[in-house]
């Protein structure tokens, strides 16, 4: 059981890596062998966007300290992980100081990158190296999913089953378990991909956008592609990884063979223009204008969008069989990266399943390489390569004309190198909605929504939808599902999806269309029917659970408000964003947001402190960037669940479910108090005070007139009791009324093509 | 011989009551655009149109256009005519006075322009080409180019032409073959043969400006790789006369249906010299500012053609006796009853008038938008305004021409089989009136243009600039009852044209054959709907004059309750049609046509 951690080196990894076990609320030691340099680290994170921390709670577990004089803080430590400079003397020499200190049983792991396990624990004896592994964490470690872990041959089988819980249940990683090769399993394969994607972008003659291209959504890779990435992450990483792989690989590694030095980057890391971090890389912005460098001269000149014709093919075999440049270098890349890949299992990894999840979950592929060869082909590959000359991998050979996965009986398997199909596996207690549809079939569904038996008698409702923005569909599928709960179809509903966001929001393309023709009677239907399906999933005779992962915003955070409760994945991003496109929230956001507000503990009395917050929060619509922010902003409630695992999250919010059907009752309609009239002067005159500061524009006083009205409850006064009913009526009033605006019908517009609110 | 009249009367009438004159003169220039300003330019071109255009146009179309050795010459009288016409400064009615034009509105513009289309239709291609050709040097063109052209083209000295089709290329303008090179001085040489290139070659004006959409060698495929080039017939000189001549021919005449008097030419370009025109590659741009206002060009002559037939079939009505009314003697005097009496003979009449009249008001609202699009100021009414315009381009463009084809066969049945007689004229309106639904982009392509471009662009903004006024209108006017015979029925149509809307773009979203295949329909129920809101407010406008000896308010009333109940009713069965879907264009196997 790991009850307390240390963290030593607070670079860019350790830090990072201090602060997700933080954010898993565990308190961590951070040494640094710079003084200071661990507290200056927590500093500099805790202003950082993306945030490293969840909320400002978890940097308050982060005890920091000086590798030199501090190392008995790690006394009392379970586990140990060094992130030191990539140098295994100076790691070796720590771990020979660490033996001093450490308690016994505890664990000791490298996040290296680049150096062999073995060598890591040469000349340290037994004992260390029974207690000691690789955990190799993906840069930033709070959102990048990939653990890989690799264990000596005298590991001991309790430390990496203890550090891996850890790290899946705790840190929310899915550990992959990688053999004691250069590069483990991502970089390898990744390294060897970025090779290709640049030797070969130099050899074809293509353009930086062409190659980006390429190596973006054709193949599930995010539109960085290769030379947008190199600028992320800095391009003088390159000639490092490289030196590292060639050190370390036998010189007839098809990575080794493909080393090249090209001129024209090594020029640009001379001077400065290393990506992002530097003076601009192969893109730049100059004056607002995106720039791209000419691969051939070095030169700039103007960015832009490729127009060859296999770029517009959107089927990855099409584009690497296509005569022009782009569908060339596409299959050279492609196949460089295959047949790497197939040449590589059982060596570095014991399955393709583990090959693919590593790249996935380290590189943020859509698929990984052996997914990516079933969908051009297993045969097409193997051809390919014969036809270049080139060897065929023996695992090729061996799947011939069949596919490295399959879903058999319902059930996803790998080929494996013994020539059979197995089930891919999934870590205990893990329950994944993907496997469930693979093995049945939805109790109903449209073109939106669909509803699973997730068994134990719980359903779970699945939105679908493009960004699964909240459509007639899904509440259709909402009503029909509280219905069919009612008759006893299930016991309890969980609302969970597995997309990348659990839901951006009403789609407001649909009710701008609707505006644009008038069509005003459709969109109220769309509010009162919206209004109708959170209530109906608040008054429903049985539990509610919500289980997000990913942004709930606008209507999307309205469902999670109308649940009974919220077991939400540590990265959910949560907030009434409604004012972004000139509206208020329509869909019981406001009247919950009350309601909340006013039912806080340690809220001062009185109508207008629950007013006033809720007000603050919905007219700058402020977003929680994590779960546990969403808890201190009452979107979630105190007794809700984080779940730091994003695979463990459709279990927990089940078990929830379950655990409140005993004698469950539906919450009462409540009443509020509100202050009315004199409390929306009152906001009024905070709203007149923003714009004098040059806060708030034109438009914004008269989205917050709207929102004053609603949150202050109309025409009442705080002496006598509003309803919900009331408030809710007020909320679809100050929509219908705003949506005829022009300034609105302008913001919604503006968000659509641009994806940027417009503050008019 | 058909004869004209300019409907001045009715002109005025939607200048003043229906298009809004007060936002006219509201725009930077037009201050001064009252009716003493414009009833005489309107007076002058009736007249220049009745008495000038009108007696050509029949003798136009029996001779044609000749060609011999490349030169081409038009019918008789042409030349005298284009020259009065230019020398009346007709050509540069809404050109800007800096390049020598008149500066008047486009709403003014458009209003001459259909009564060119009535007298003479052939003759109206020449001038017409040369202000398309105009606008497009005008906005995209370089300084020195618009010094060198825009006065000459203006003052008609110099006409111009568009040059686009290509044998294998006609709405897929991305098939273009003509190339263009690079030359050392700064010009380009233009090589390949363009077709259909209306008033190609003629012998009205000293030189023809071409304008010619070409691929440099290094352009990208499809549209995104074409580029306009200003082709000069003759290379000006320095002092910018006609000079040298350049390698640009008139290969052949087309022999076509109609508009006979209209040189539409195969042109063949050969090493010509020419100039690059706004950016490379950026040709189809400026090519569609010249195509939108072109386009509403077209959907004038449809009006024009629809007005000329309307008023010779009354005519002939009048004078023709055969029979007797079905419900008792009319004309005891004379040996039979006037055709006029006869309920189908008044309904064919009924018809034409509603079309042309619904169309003129629909006209000079669009083109005042397009005045403001064009002039005002603010950036966001300018929008506005254009929204409106782009909007309303396809179905004013598709549905005027149907019309105009369908009233002039309409006035040629009035005449029976007279009508098909060459010498009543009835049946050269048919002739000319059926090209207009063809060039300048088929009526199915303007529909498709509407369903796929305009209804979706913005999320539905361009609609809003319909939706909303005539929401406004129908709710200000709702609980008026001397309004009621017009709101009802605008107000159902427009529920329909809601409904439709919305059904064809969510079936759009899932399927584009879906909205292709309502297309066609939605584009008639919109314009059916866009031009009941017209009557509903030329109604409007005529129940402010009771007092009216002159029967013409009464009669625009009497026509309003017509359209009301004889033909908005087709938005129904339109409908109807766009919610069956387009499953049985889809199913239907390709072999078994």
């Amino acid at each position: 059981m790991i009850r307390k951690v240390g963290v030593i080196g607070a670079g860019v990894m350790g830090a990072g890596i201090a602060a997700q076990v933080a954010n898993a609320g565990v308190p961590v030691v951070l040494l640094d062998i710079i003084p200071g340099g661990a507290a200056k680290a927590v500093e500099r994170m805790l202003r950082a966007d993306p945030a490293p921390f969840m909320g400002r709670a978890p940097a308050r577990l982060v005890t920091t300290g000086d590798i030199g004089t501090d190392l008995a803080l790690l006394a009392d430590c379970d586990w140990i992980c060094e992130a030191i400079i990539e140098r295994p003397d100076a790691k070796r020499a720590l771990y020979a100081k660490l033996e001093a200190v450490r308690k016994p049983g505890s664990v000791v792991s490298s996040n290296t990158s680049t150096i062999p396990l073995a060598a890591l624990t040469e000349g340290l004896g037994d004992g260390f190296a029974a207690d000691f592994m690789v955990t190799h964490f993906f840069n930033p470690p709070r959102y990048m999913r990939l653990l890989e872990v690799v264990q000596g041959p005298r590991t001991r089988a309790e430390a990496v089953a203890m550090v891996s819980a850890f790290g899946d249940q705790r840190m929310g990683k899915t550990v992959v378990r990688c053999k004691d090769t250069p590069g483990f399993i991502a970089n390898r394969i990744g390294g060897m991909w970025m090779q290709s994607a640049i030797n070969n972008a130099f050899e074809f003659g293509l353009t930086v956008e062409e190659a980006d291209a390429v190596n973006g959504r054709p193949m599930g890779i995010p539109k960085t592609g290769v030379f947008g990435l190199m600028d992320l992450v800095g391009i003088d990483l390159g000639p490092h990884v490289a030196a590292s792989m060639k050190a370390t690989l036998p010189a007839e590694d098809p990575y080794v063979l493909g080393l090249r030095e090209h001129a024209v980057i090594t020029r640009m890391i001379a001077e400065g223009r290393i990506g992002r971090k530097g003076k601009g890389g192969f893109y730049m912005r100059v004056k607002g204008q995106k720039l791209a460098m000419e691969l051939g001269s070095g030169e700039y000149r103007p960015s832009a969008k490729p127009t060859l014709e296999s770029l517009a093919l959107r089927n990855l075999r099409e584009l690497a069989e296509h005569p022009d440049r782009a569908g060339r270098y596409a299959k050279a890349v492609l196949l460089d990266m295959m047949s790497y890949a197939a040449s590589l299992v059982p060596e570095i990894a014991d399955t393709v399943a583990d090959v693919d999840a590593a790249m996935r979950l380290g590189y943020a592929w859509k698929y990984g390489p052996f997914e990516l060869i079933d969908r051009v082909g297993a045969p097409w590959l193997a051809q390919a390569l014969r036809a270049a000359g080139r060897p065929v991998p023996a695992l090729l050979e061996q799947v011939g004309d069949r596919g490295f996965y399959r879903v058999q009986d319902g059930v996803l398997e790998f080929f494996g190198t013994d020539g059979a199909y197995h089930p891919v596996p999934r870590a205990e207690g893990v329950v994944l909605l993907a496997d469930i549809k693979r093995r049945s079939q939805p109790i109903t569904k449209n073109a939106s929504a669909s509803l699973w038996d997730v068994g134990d008698g719980v359903a779970c409702l699945e939105f679908h939808s493009k960004m699964n923005a909240l459509d007639p569909d899904i509440l259709a599928l909402i009503g029909k599902a509280v219905a069919m709960g009612k008759k006893g179809a299930f016991k309890a509903l969980v609302i969970h999806n597995e997309g990348e966001q659990f839901s951006v929001g009403a789609n407001i393309g649909l009710a701008l269309f609707a505006a644009n023709i008038a069509a005003w009677g459709e969109i109220e239907g769309m509010i009162e029917g919206g209004q109708k399906a959170m209530r109906a999933l608040r008054e429903a005779p049985f539990p509610v659970v919500g289980a997000p992962s990913g942004m709930a915003l606008g209507g999307g955070c309205e469902v999670l408000l109308h649940c009974d409760a919220v077991e939400a994945h540590a990265e959910t991003y949560v907030g009434l964003v409604e004012v972004g496109v000139g509206l208020i929230p329509g869909w019981g956001g406001c009247t919950t947001m009350l309601r909340r507000w006013s039912e806080a503990p340690r809220m001062p009395k009185g109508p207008m402190p629950a007013v006033a917050k809720a007000f603050e929060m919905i007219s700058t619509a402020q977003v929680a960037k994590s779960a546990a922010e969403a808890k201190e902003m009452l979107f979630f409630r105190p007794t809700d669940g984080v779940v730091m695992n994003r695979d463990r999250l459709l279990a927990a919010a089940k078990a929830r479910a379950l655990a409140m059907v005993e004698n469950y009752a539906p919450p009462a309609r409540g009443t509020l108090r509100l202050p009315g009239a004199t409390g929306r002067a009152a906001l009024s005159m905070a709203v007149q005070a923003q714009v004098a500061m040059g806060r708030a524009t034109p438009h914004d006083v008269v989205v917050c007139e709207h929102l004053a009205t609603t949150l202050t409850g109309g025409d009442t006064d705080f002496i006598v009791e509003t309803t919900e009913d009331q408030v809710l009526k007020l909320e679809r009033q100050g929509f219908m009324a705003l949506l005829k605006t022009k300034g609105t019908l302008a913001r919604v517009e503006h968000m659509l093509e641009t994806g940027r609110p417009l503050r008019n | 011989m058909p004869t004209y009249k300019a409907p001045l009367r009715d002109m005025r009438f939607v200048l003043n009551e229906i298009a809004d004159p007060a936002r006219l003169r509201g725009l930077p220039g037009f201050e001064e655009m009252t009716g003493d300003l414009i009833d005489p330019v309107l007076e002058e071109a009736a007249r220049i149109c009745e008495e000038i255009l009108t007696p050509l146009n029949r003798s136009g179309d029996e001779e044609g256009c000749t060609i011999e050795n490349g030169v081409v010459r038009t019918p008789k009288g042409f030349k005298a005519a284009y020259d009065a016409y230019s020398e009346g400064g007709w050509g540069g009615l809404s050109s800007d006075p800096e390049d020598g034009g008149q500066g008047l509105p486009q709403t003014i513009g458009m209003v001459v322009q259909e009564m060119v289309c009535s007298a003479n239709l052939a003759f109206g291609m020449y001038p017409g080409l040369t202000h398309g050709a105009y606008a497009a040097i005008k906005k995209h063109g370089s300084d020195e180019q618009k010094a060198l052209y825009l006065p000459k083209m203006v003052n008609g000295e110099w006409s111009g032409t568009m040059c686009l089709t290509e044998p294998q290329c006609g709405t897929d303008l991305g098939l273009i073959r003509t190339k263009a090179v690079p030359a050392d001085d700064g010009s380009y040489r233009i090589t390949g043969n363009k077709i259909f290139i209306s008033a190609g070659e003629h012998d009205l004006a000293a030189n023809i400006i071409h304008l010619v959409l070409a691929k440099l060698p290094d352009a990208p495929p499809g549209t995104r790789g074409i580029s306009l080039f200003v082709v000069p017939k003759f290379l000006p000189t320095n002092e910018g006369k006609p000079g040298q001549r350049n390698g640009v021919v008139c290969t052949a005449l087309e022999h076509k249906m109609g508009i006979k008097a209209s040189a539409t030419c195969a042109m063949s370009f050969d090493d010509a010299k020419g100039w690059l025109v706004g950016k490379p590659h950026q040709g189809l741009r400026a090519m569609f500012t010249m195509m939108n206002a072109a386009r509403l060009g077209v959907g004038v002559q449809g009006l024009g053609l629809a007005e000329v037939s309307y008023q010779n079939a009354v005519a002939y009505a009048r004078d023709r006796l055969q029979g007797r009314g079905i419900d008792g003697v009319k004309a005891k005097d004379k040996p039979a009853d006037p055709i006029l009496v006869h309920p189908d003979v008044r309904r064919m009449l009924l018809t034409m008038r509603a079309q042309a009249e619904g169309c003129r008001a629909l006209c000079a609202i669009t083109a005042t938008e397009l005045d403001v699009a064009t002039r005002h100021p603010d950036p966001q009414v300018k929008q506005d305004a254009d929204d409106f315009v782009q909007l309303m381009t396809p179905i004013i463009k598709a549905m005027f021409t149907d019309f105009g084809w369908d009233a002039t066969a309409t006035g040629m049945q009035v005449f029976g089989g007279h009508g098909y007689i060459r010498d009543h004229g009835m049946e050269q309106f048919v002739r000319d009136a059926r090209i207009a639904q063809l060039y300048e982009g088929t009526n199915g392509i303007q529909a498709l243009d509407l369903v796929g471009r305009k209804l979706g662009a913005h999320a539905g903004r361009y609609l809003r600039s319909f939706f909303h006024p005539v929401l406004a209108y129908i709710e200000q006017h709702e609980e008026n009852e001397a309004m009621a015979d017009f709101i009802l029925p605008l107000s159902k149509a427009f529920g329909r044209l809601q409904q439709a809307t919305a059904e064809v773009a969510r079936r759009g979203m899932g399927d584009p054959f879906e909205a292709g295949a309502a297309a066609t329909e939605y584009l008639r129920l919109f314009g059916l709907t866009a031009l009941a809101w017209m009557w509903a407010r030329m109604a409007e406008a005529a129940l402010q004059h009771p007092e009216d000896t002159t029967g013409f308010y009464k009669a625009k009333l009497a026509t309003a309750r017509f359209y009301m109940q004889r033909m908005l009713p087709q938005t129904s069965a339109l409908v109807a049609c766009i919610m069956a879907g387009g499953e049985t264009l889809k199913q239907f196997e390709d072999a078994a046509f």
